[in-house]
């Protein structure tokens, strides 16, 4: 069976929790997917139920966060948001059903998209808030996955991305700034998503990442002199596999055939060794507490160290024991390959929608 | 322990209560935070002011907060009326516990418009809530808002209508520029204090190169202040990456304003009178003014690399001012003669090495501004021979003797592989 055990958490503390709801959906449910299915027969048909009866009491609660004009909030009642769109997106991929497909509103959501759209190509997170990259990558990638990119959506978007990369090699959250894990893989997995990876300066993107691995830690850290951090072991190490495909496309004869181009073995030494707490659950670095996030992305970036390459040409390096091994995780938007393509194949079959919301805006001045 | 709803109730209000008694007691806190106090105490009051530090007990935060955010959130939902008043204390105590909660923040946004509070009220709050959590991001984009929303006010469109509305406050009486100016003033000071409560504080500096960008645009006086304020900051704060690299937009952007003076200067058909200024002092003032500054920043890096050995964001440091420099130099000392001073042996070393850089440089007109200028840069140059003797400016081989002393001199093994790191770098990225 799988462990899809979900809906108890995401009930508990609603309101208070710092990270939405939405959010803890994703996280919870994606760390759960990447542990593989033990192949055992769910016992009893009750257990089955059971397990319906939570996804669907799921979907009818990110249902809830949907607001009336597109996207995701929060929680119930708050405003669109491209974050928690994101991840309700994405947590219902995860989920992949057909009850979950259903719950987007792909008309309003891209209305949604459009509302936050601005001229120069950015995108706030919410209407009247403030522009940074990671807004481009949450809507490239729930357009992209439920089929909703019209011509015009990401017009200018690629050339903003790609004024965010600095002389560092990495990208900021807006341009001029500093050189940050988070932005960059933002950035880059959102150019990936737009077919434009290629248009950055990839030799010094790559140079800047594979810097950022410690070499006494072996996680990687979010900027130079900072500090390990267990989340930038997906952050960071997860721009390699888009580098790597990035090379790859451009016909680099040097390319590995069997690694990715970063210490794979000393990530999962740390992830494993430093970042484990003992009741369950990961976290930053040893001395901070657990939390939903760390546990979400520490995992995804265990994942991307133990799985090289795609389906054809697959070569897997698993620290520790065979029950350490997770699935592989899609490298742009970071759930299951299998529910990528399934979300893919089902919202291609729909047609693309036609804008019906506001024009795109200018920034809320007021 | 179980208590009844009512307690609750009866708590929490008191703590709201004493909270805001606290500011208008002492209009002077400048700091609050948390006193680890597990214990409950019903009969006491959990909120300690001792000379201008507020504190809150923990042991409250756990009624009071889920309290405040319910209020909040029923108010917001139409199920429960809020006055003004209520509204301000309420989001005073939330967002001093809290600040990510963007609610609330919104709430004061309301509150701003219809009046009820005033700009720089709310900027007192933030830095509040910055000195317990200097990160915020929510905080800090709160902030922003604000600042815009004040610079709208202070606008000539915005001083009309306050004209024509009722009179707000102390603050408002006071002349727009003036407002304007002490509130850059401040927001420095904001940040940097952020800045030294968290290391490397990506959002604190951020706001700061916003304010740059948003407050004091091409304002060359506040870029060269600035430069000399951090200069002290980030001496102390050596492994700051966040701080060098705002220093890294200073040089960037001074660069880029002196420049466009120069060219200015340099074009006659810009000028209103139509003949080329020619101002002994001021004549190519910022070909002598940038190479200074890129140089005062190498030297201060040099200083530090030496005297701090194996701090990795020093090293980064040189590479972007170095590179920085190259790039300057590249557009805009691109050709002979041009106006160039005669430069130490190092430049002539340099400019003899084969500069294939059409994929790099700007598109600057330089020929144009050749053929203009080119007696009058000539006079220019032997002008400036006169002047005294010339700073040695950074090049490839100054930068590697550079390295091969540190490598002489040095026992600390990261010194070491970031010396032979940058010289690599030098070689490969640079050298080309």
């Amino acid at each position: 069976s799988c462990s899809l055990s979900i809906t108890v958490h995401v009930f508990s503390n609603l309101i208070m929790e710092e990270a939405s709801p939405p959010l803890r959906c994703f996280s919870e449910s994606h760390s759960s997917e990447l542990f593989s299915d033990d192949g055992v027969q769910t016992v009893t048909s009750r257990e089955q139920v059971s397990l319906t009866l939570s996804i669907s009491y799921v979907c009818q609660f990110l249902a809830r966060c949907q607001s009336p004009t597109g996207g995701f909030g929060g929680g119930p009642c708050q405003h669109a948001h491209l974050a928690p769109t994101y991840a309700a997106v994405n947590a219902l991929c995860i989920l992949g059903t057909e009850e979950a497909y259903e719950v987007i509103s792909r008309e309003k959501l891209l209305d949604f998209l459009y509302s936050v759209k601005q001229p120069d190509g950015s995108f706030v997170m919410h209407v009247g808030g403030e522009v940074d990259v990671r807004s481009a990558y949450c809507a490239a990638s729930v357009a992209s996955l439920t089929n909703i990119i019209t011509p015009t959506l990401f017009d200018g978007t690629h050339n903003w991305i790609l004024s965010c990369q600095n002389w560092e090699g990495g990208l900021g959250g807006v341009p001029g700034l500093e050189a940050h894990g988070g932005y960059t893989f933002c950035g880059t997995a959102a150019l990936v998503i737009l077919g434009k990876e290629h248009m950055l300066d990839l030799k010094t993107l790559l140079r800047w990442v594979t810097s950022r691995q410690m070499r006494f830690e072996g996680g990687f850290q979010g900027r130079c002199n900072k500090l390990v951090d267990g989340c930038y072991s997906f952050w960071q190490a997860g721009l390699l596999p888009l580098l790597h495909r990035a090379f790859f496309k451009e016909g680099d004869s040097t390319l590995s055939v069997s690694s990715w181009m970063f210490e794979r073995k000393a990530l999962q030494e740390y992830i494993l060794l430093c970042c484990q707490n003992p009741g369950g659950g990961l976290l930053d670095k040893p001395g901070k507490s657990r939390d939903f996030y760390h546990t979400c992305y520490c995992l995804s970036g265990l994942s991307i160290a133990q799985h090289f390459g795609n389906k054809d040409l697959h070569n897997e390096l698993i620290l520790g024991r065979d029950e350490n091994r997770l699935v592989p995780t899609h490298p742009v938007y970071n759930i299951c390959p299998e529910k990528v393509a399934q979300a893919i194949e089902h919202f291609h079959r729909l047609p693309v929608p036609v804008q019906t919301g506001p024009t795109p805006s200018a920034m809320d001045q007021s | 322990m179980a208590e009844s709803e009512e307690e609750v109730d009866v708590l929490v209000q008191r703590v709201v209560k004493d909270i805001n008694n606290a500011f208008k007691r002492n209009p002077n806190i400048d700091e609050i935070g948390l006193i680890p106090c597990p214990e409950v105490r019903y009969n006491r009051s959990p909120i300690v002011l001792v000379e201008n530090k507020l504190g809150v007990e923990s042991w409250c935060v756990k009624f009071l907060l889920p309290y405040v955010h319910n209020r909040l959130l029923l108010y917001r939902q139409r199920k429960q009326w809020l006055d003004r008043e209520a509204l301000v204390d309420i989001t005073c105590t939330l967002l001093l516990l809290n600040p990510d909660f963007t609610t609330a923040w919104n709430v004061r946004k309301e509150l701003l418009q219809c009046g009820v509070l005033n700009p720089e009220k709310d900027l007192y709050l933030v830095k509040l809530a910055l000195s317990k959590h200097p990160k915020s991001p929510e905080t800090w984009i709160h902030r922003r808002w604000v600042l815009q929303w004040l610079q709208k006010e202070c606008s000539p469109s915005g001083q009309e209508l306050k004209d024509q509305a009722e009179p707000r406050g102390d603050a408002v009486g006071r002349r727009p520029c003036e407002r304007l100016q002490r509130a850059l003033q401040e927001e420095m000071r904001v940040c940097a204090d952020a800045a030294g409560r968290y290391p490397s504080n990506y959002n604190a500096w951020s706001h700061r190169i916003w304010v740059l960008q948003n407050m004091a645009k091409g304002n060359l006086k506040v870029l060269h202040d600035e430069l000399s304020s951090t200069r002290l900051w980030v001496s102390m704060h050596l492994s700051d990456h966040s701080g060098f690299h705002y220093r890294q937009h200073l040089l960037k952007a001074l660069a880029r304003e002196l420049s466009q003076v120069g060219e200015t200067e340099l074009h006659p058909s810009k000028q209103p009178n139509g003949e080329s200024t020619a101002g002994a002092s001021d004549d190519n003032h910022h070909n002598d003014v940038i190479p200074q500054l890129f140089h005062e920043e190498m030297e201060l890096c040099t200083d530090l690399i030496e005297s701090f050995p194996g701090h990795e964001t020093l090293w980064c440091h040189r590479r972007h001012v170095f590179y920085l420099w190259h790039q300057w130099r590249r557009e805009h000392l691109q050709g002979a003669g041009s106006q160039s001073p005669p430069l130490t042996h190092t430049d002539v070393l340099l400019s003899e090495e084969p500069c294939d850089d059409s994929s790099t440089s700007q598109t600057m007109d330089v020929d144009c501004v050749l053929d203009g200028s080119k007696h009058g840069s000539y006079t220019q140059d032997t002008k400036r021979l006169k002047r005294g003797p010339l700073l040695p400016h950074p090049a490839l081989p100054s930068e590697h003797t550079f390295v091969s002393r540190i490598l002489t001199d040095c026992r600390s093994t990261e010194q070491n592989r970031f010396a032979i790191a940058y010289r690599k770098w030098l070689d490969s990225v640079i050298g080309q």
